[in-house]
Order: C-alpha cells, then sequence, then structure tokens
C-alpha cells in the first residue's frame, strides 16, 4: 500500500516539476510600437479634422529621421509655418481636383503622406531640392522655413519661387500616380522619341525646350516628361504655358529648328488634354484655370 | 528476480524520470526585465528628470567647430519646451516655445522635434548660422540620453556627436535669462558696431586692440611689449550670465583674465561699457593702430606682384558701419572687386569691378582703372590714378569705390592670415576693404 501511494506520488511530481511555458500572446509594451505619440496640440487638431478625416492624408511635421535622407542635414520645420503650408496645398492641389474630377476620384488616388522639412535638402554640388515623392504614396516638402504666401508679413514676389516649387512636386507626383493608375496613350512617347537621356542634369531648360521638351527634367523619360508637362501647364496657366512656347527662338543643337519644337510641345499638350478627358473625364483646361487662378490667389 | 527487485527498478526508473522529463532549459538572463520594460523605465524616469525641474535646465553645447553655446530648457510633461539661448540678441531675450518627445531609438533618445533655437545651430543654411552650406555648425537636436544623476543629464548627439550637459538651473539662473541679463552680456558683439576698425581697450594702463569674429566666437588682443614689439594673444570665448569667458585666461604679463564683465552698450558713443577684474573700463573706437605695421604695404603688393596673382574682395568697401557701401552688388552681374597689381608691368596696377558673362560659365572684364600704390616710410599705401582701360562709369557704385580707393590720405595694411589683408583708411580708420589673395 505505502509503495502505491509513492508510485502515485512520483508520478505526480514529474507533472509536477515539468517546465511552466509561457504565453506566447503576451507581449511586453514594446515602446514606439504603432508610431510616436504626444499631447495633441492646436495643429495637430486642424491637420486631423482638415487632412485626415475627410481624405485620409497623414502630415508629419515632427522630425523623423528615418523619412529623410539619412546622410543629410536637414532640419524639422517651425510649428507656425505646417498649417499655412498645407491650407495652401489644399487650395492649389486638393480643391481643383476635387472640383473637378470629384471626391471619390481624389480620395482613391491622393498620396496618403506628406512629410514636412524646415531647410532644403542640400547637395553635393551646393544646388538644393525642393521636393521628392516616393512611390505615389509619400510627398516630401522642404523649405517650409522660408514659406512666404501673400498674406504674411514681409512677402516679396521673389517668395513665390519657393511656392511655386512646391505645387510643382506635387502635381507632378499626382501626374506619375495617375499615369500608373491608367497608362499614358502611346502616342505621347513617339512624340520627341530618341532624344531621352539620362544625362538630363547638363541640359538647362531652355535648350530642353529648343527640343520640344517642357523643362530639362522632362528629358529623362516619357513618364518623366508626361508628368512634367502636367505640372507645368498646370502651375504656370495657360498664357504661361504658351509663353514658354512662344520664347523658343533658333535652332538646337540636336537641329531641332523653333517651328519643329513648338509643334512637338503643342502635340503633347493636346494629348494630355485628351488623356485627361478620357481617361478621367476631367476637362484639363478648367482644371489649369482652377491651380492657376489658386496659385495667384497665393502669390499676387 | 522477485517482485520486490521489480519494484525496486520501477522506483530508480520513475525517480530518474521525475530528473529526465520535467528537467527544463533556463536562460540565464542579465536583466531581470525585458528590453522593452527597462527602455519604458529609462524613459519615464529621463521624462520625470527633465519635466520635474520648475526652473528648468541650463543647456551647455560645443559644436564642431569648438564654439559654446549656452541655453536654457523648460520641459512640460505635454512634449513642450520652452527656450532661450545666448546664439543672438533675439534668441537671448524671447523664450520659443517648440516641441520634444522622448523616444527609444535603440537607445532612449531625446528629441527636439520642430524648429526652436537649437536647430539654428544645425540649420543647412549657412545663412542663418554662420557655418558650410548644407552642414550649417554641424550640430545635433537628436540626442542619445547617456546618463541621469541627481541634477544632471549627460547627451550626446545622434548624427554629430555633439554633446550637450543639461544641468538643473537655480530660479536665479533662469532669472537672469528673463530679465535680460544674457541680453546685456551679448551686447560684447556690438563691439562689430563700432565705426572705427580698431577697437581699444585699456586693462591696468595697458591698451589693447581687441578684434572679435562672432561666427567662430574667438577674440583677439593685440599690444606692444616693454620691446616695442607687436605681441597678439587668441583665444575662443564664451558667455555666462555676467560676461564673457575666456576658454585660454589670457596673461597679460601682470595679471590672468578669465573673462570680461559686460555691463552696458552705449549706442549713442558706441563704446561699450565693461569691468576687467571689477575695474570698469571701456571698449572704443581707434582711428590708427597701437602699431603701425610699417612693412604690411608692401609686404601686400609685392605678394601678389610676384605670384603674378591678384587681391580680390566681394563684399567691397566697408564705411561708416555699412558693409558694401557703395552698393556693388547691385551693379548687374557683378562677382567681385580685383586690385592686380603690377598689372602692366613696371607701370601701374589695375582695379576694377569682375562681372560673370552672360552665359553665366565664366568672368569678364569690362572696363578698369590704372592705378599706382607709393608707400610711405609711416607704414601707408597712397594710390594715385593713372588712366583707364575701357570706358569706366562717370558715376554710381564702381566709381564711388574708385574714389574711395584714391583717397589722398591712404590706408594702413593689416595682415589677417596668410593671404588676407584689410586695407583701412588711414584718416578715421572707418573705412576698409577685405583683400584675399588670388593666384
Amino acid at each position: 500500500m505505502r509503495s502505491k501511494f509513492l508510485l502515485v506520488l512520483l508520478l505526480g511530481s514529474v507533472v509536477f516539476f515539468s517546465c511552466r511555458k509561457e504565453d506566447p500572446l503576451v507581449v511586453d509594451d514594446i515602446s514606439g510600437l504603432g508610431g510616436d505619440t504626444w499631447t495633441p496640440t492646436a495643429i495637430d487638431k486642424w491637420l486631423h479634422d482638415t487632412l485626415v478625416i475627410p481624405y485620409n492624408i497623414a502630415t508629419k511635421y515632427k522630425w523623423d529621421q528615418s523619412e529623410l535622407d539619412l546622410n543629410k542635414n536637414i532640419v524639422p520645420p517651425k510649428e507656425e509655418k505646417v498649417i499655412p503650408v498645407m491650407r495652401s496645398v489644399k487650395r492649389v492641389w486638393m480643391e481643383p481636383y476635387i472640383l473637378q474630377g470629384g471626391e471619390l476620384f481624389f480620395k482613391r488616388y491622393s498620396p496618403k503622406l506628406f512629410v514636412l522639412a524646415g531647410s532644403a535638402n542640400w547637395n553635393m554640388d551646393g544646388s538644393i531640392t525642393l521636393g521628392t515623392a516616393e512611390g505615389g504614396r509619400k510627398i516630401v516638402l522642404y523649405l517650409l522655413n522660408d514659406f512666404k504666401n501673400k498674406t504674411m508679413a514681409g512677402y516679396v514676389p521673389a517668395d513665390s519661387a519657393v511656392l511655386k516649387q512646391m505645387f510643382h512636386v506635387i502635381h507632378h507626383e499626382f501626374s506619375h500616380i495617375l499615369d500608373q493608375t491608367i497608362r499614358r496613350p502611346v502616342e505621347f512617347d513617339n512624340v520627341t522619341k530618341g532624344f531621352y537621356t539620362a544625362d538630363w542634369i547638363n541640359t538647362n531648360d531652355y535648350a530642353a525646350r529648343q527640343d520640344g521638351y517642357v523643362t530639362a527634367y522632362a528629358l529623362s523619360s516619357p513618364g518623366e516628361d508626361f508628368a512634367e508637362m502636367i505640372s507645368i501647364m498646370l502651375i504656370e496657366g495657360k498664357s504661361g504655358f504658351d509663353a514658354i512656347v512662344n520664347s523658343i527662338t533658333g535652332s538646337s543643337v540636336r537641329g531641332t529648328t523653333a517651328a519643329e519644337a513648338k509643334a512637338k510641345l503643342r502635340q503633347k499638350e493636346s494629348i494630355v488634354v485628351n488623356y485627361f478627358k478620357q481617361a478621367w473625364n476631367i476637362d484639363f483646361y478648367t482644371l489649369q484655370l482652377r491651380v492657376r487662378n489658386a496659385i495667384v490667389n497665393e502669390i499676387y | 528476480m522477485n517482485r520486490k527487485n521489480y519494484f525496486k527498478i520501477s522506483v530508480v526508473l520513475l525517480i530518474s524520470s521525475v530528473f529526465i522529463f520535467s528537467a527544463c532549459k533556463k536562460y540565464d538572463t542579465a536583466f531581470k526585465e525585458s528590453p522593452d520594460q527597462r527602455i519604458n523605465t529609462a524613459l519615464a524616469k529621463y521624462e520625470s528628470a527633465l519635466t520635474g525641474s520648475a526652473a528648468g535646465w541650463n543647456g551647455t553645447i560645443r559644436t564642431q567647430n569648438g564654439a559654446i553655446y549656452h541655453f536654457h530648457f523648460r520641459f512640460d510633461n505635454s512634449n513642450r519646451v520652452n527656450m532661450f539661448s545666448d546664439f543672438n540678441l533675439e534668441t537671448a531675450t524671447t523664450a520659443r516655445e517648440s516641441s520634444y518627445r522622448l523616444k527609444a531609438l535603440q537607445t532612449p533618445a531625446l528629441l527636439f522635434d520642430t524648429y526652436s533655437y537649437l536647430h539654428l545651430l544645425s540649420d543647412p543654411d549657412a545663412a542663418v548660422n554662420g557655418g558650410d552650406y548644407g552642414v550649417g555648425l554641424a550640430s545635433d537636436f537628436e540626442f542619445s540620453l547617456d546618463s541621469l544623476t541627481a541634477d544632471s543629464v549627460l547627451l550626446t548627439g545622434r548624427v554629430h556627436g555633439t554633446k550637450l550637459t543639461l544641468v538643473k538651473a537655480t530660479q536665479a539662473d533662469f532669472d537672469a535669462w528673463q530679465n535680460g541679463r544674457w541680453a546685456t552680456t551679448l551686447g560684447f558683439e556690438n563691439i562689430n558696431k563700432i565705426l572705427n576698425y580698431f577697437r581699444r581697450i585699456n586693462i591696468g594702463g595697458v591698451n589693447y586692440d581687441v578684434r572679435i569674429n562672432s561666427v567662430s566666437r574667438t577674440v583677439t588682443f593685440t599690444w606692444v611689449d616693454g620691446g616695442g614689439n607687436s605681441r597678439q594673444f587668441t583665444t575662443s570665448y564664451s558667455y555666462s550670465a555676467t560676461g564673457v569667458v575666456f576658454v585660454t585666461p589670457f596673461n597679460t604679463g601682470t595679471q590672468t583674465l578669465n573673462g570680461l564683465e559686460i555691463v552696458s552698450w552705449d549706442a549713442t558713443n558706441g563704446v561699450l561699457n565693461v569691468k576687467v577684474s571689477g575695474t570698469a573700463t571701456t571698449i572704443s573706437g581707434a582711428n590708427k593702430p597701437l602699431k603701425v605695421d610699417l612693412s604690411a604695404p608692401q609686404r601686400w603688393w609685392q605678394t601678389a606682384a610676384s605670384s603674378g596673382g591678384y587681391w580680390i574682395s566681394l563684399d567691397g568697401f566697408h564705411v561708416n558701419g555699412v558693409d558694401d557701401a557703395f552698393n556693388l552688388k547691385s551693379v548687374p552681374n557683378y562677382y567681385f572687386v580685383v586690385y592686380w597689381p603690377n598689372y602692366n608691368p613696371g607701370s601701374n596696377d589695375l582695379f576694377a569691378p569682375v562681372f560673370i558673362n552672360a552665359a553665366g560659365n565664366g568672368l569678364e572684364l569690362l572696363y578698369g582703372a590704372a592705378p599706382r600704390a607709393q608707400f610711405t616710410v609711416d607704414g601707408r599705401a597712397i594710390f594715385t590714378n593713372l588712366g583707364f582701360y575701357g570706358t569706366y562709369p562717370s558715376s554710381g557704385p564702381v566709381r564711388q569705390s574708385l574714389n574711395q580707393l584714391l583717397l589722398p590720405q591712404g590706408y594702413y595694411f593689416v595682415q589677417t592670415g596668410p593671404s588676407s589683408y584689410d586695407m583701412v583708411s588711414s584718416t578715421d580708420a572707418k573705412a576698409w576693404i577685405s583683400l584675399e589673395l588670388v593666384q
């Protein structure tokens, strides 16, 4: 009897002494998991109410090195610049597209993250970058600390250069999203076929125009050309674009005559206009008018 | 074997099975808690320390170029920080609010995450802080928290390795910022507003010429020793609530000075009232150097002439407190003004503005004056004009600059570096031009 009892006790101890296994579902409170948090301010509330709630667009204005070039010296923006910049972005980019393309169109295709930086992004050669974009999702705007529109104290017309560059970047990137969603017509790529080059950086805007490209960057590839055409036409307006076309004189180093270059730019223009109508049912000239008027209201 | 033996064997087997099957591998951990728990504890500890000081924290930062800047931080518990700084008069006078957060970036880190006075040092636009374009003063605003004691926090910048020290402030420290004591101290930089090129202080009966560089924060004293030789002492300086602190104490021979106490700036007369070791004295303008460098004008001329080089100045003449007094920079495509010794060998020199050409890829000389330099025994150079190349404008910035050059009393020369000179009007030292050698 005693021996049986001992056996049972020993068997039980095998069970009793075996290891406790940790429940794999219990995890620690990982710092920063789910994004950084801080006590919201009036700026956070404005951004949330104006951009997150209606359009699901986030704006990161607080420093996060991982969103920017790690090898560059960049500083975060002044807080007082955040709302004026995003208000201008709303007026110059969001509202014209919403009015022409509809809310659903805009919500579906707009990039979802804006990252703001206070200084410019200085390059090794001393030039500066005022805007970059990644994958149709994220747009980085630089030089916010120099942002001034006509409503701000000390505005001089020269400040409009920073503004226009900023709007140019946003419109350029949004054009890529449209192009990648419904492909641009093949005939666009054929208009100035053969001249596209990775060496565009050694060309200036005027030389590019003599070959029928709207900017030097348009030379880099047909996709960039398409985005440059759309963004330049939108931010410069109809008369501004006409002035660019009419400024072309003489022949290019590659032998394109002024008349040929003008005809090529006009041909690209009409392809863009048709693309907007057929792909998106947007009247491009009305959109152009709205964007340009919004810019004029910012700077004059 | 009988039953008893069977039983014995089973008992042995069972006992060993207790050890074999119930044993389990235990990990030896160096810490009781997980890394996440520990970093959260560390962050909470730093946050309560930072927000716990009612009078805030005194911050000292040393940038890569060696300049020392002081800050005053007041952290609250809703991610806001109020700051003063001795960066300039404005930052020393008006507190600015921005945001901060504590974040786990492998180590506990303190981020100043919107623009503040601290970012003035890091701004890659050199126009903001006098540093280099693209880098600024190579300072940080994202720091890893190295250590925490009862009244101090040590931090290291995550990009440039800038050292930031926070020491718990007293109410008196905080008041020194609020009541403008630091702003008075920063009045030291007003020395550069004195209209004369030479600025002089009398310490213990000896005169010293004082020159400061407010960007690199260095001060240079020049004096004449008992043997009549010119002597010089240069040190970095930083500010304190009472005055200027010399990083290397200045041994005058009779006493050792650790700094100057700044009393007030008299803007009307252009005089800075200071105290040296408790004795009141002033820093004011002088129209002549303590000891004229007699051979400087000839050295200046010969350096360029013998190497085939020439002297340039981007800013032109500084007159009566105004940089580029004749507004040369308003002339279209102006790049710099050149003085070219021995331009026409044995006959004349060249004084002319140099322009950027229409294509924007080169320089061009459109016209020029043909002066000649004469050197006096008392260490001046006097310029007379012999004629012109091309059509020299009869009025405007370029002509005014030439008229200034041809000042009949001439110029003293002060060598400021191996290949740089300042040419200072000998009339009253209120006009000068800084020249650099190009060869």
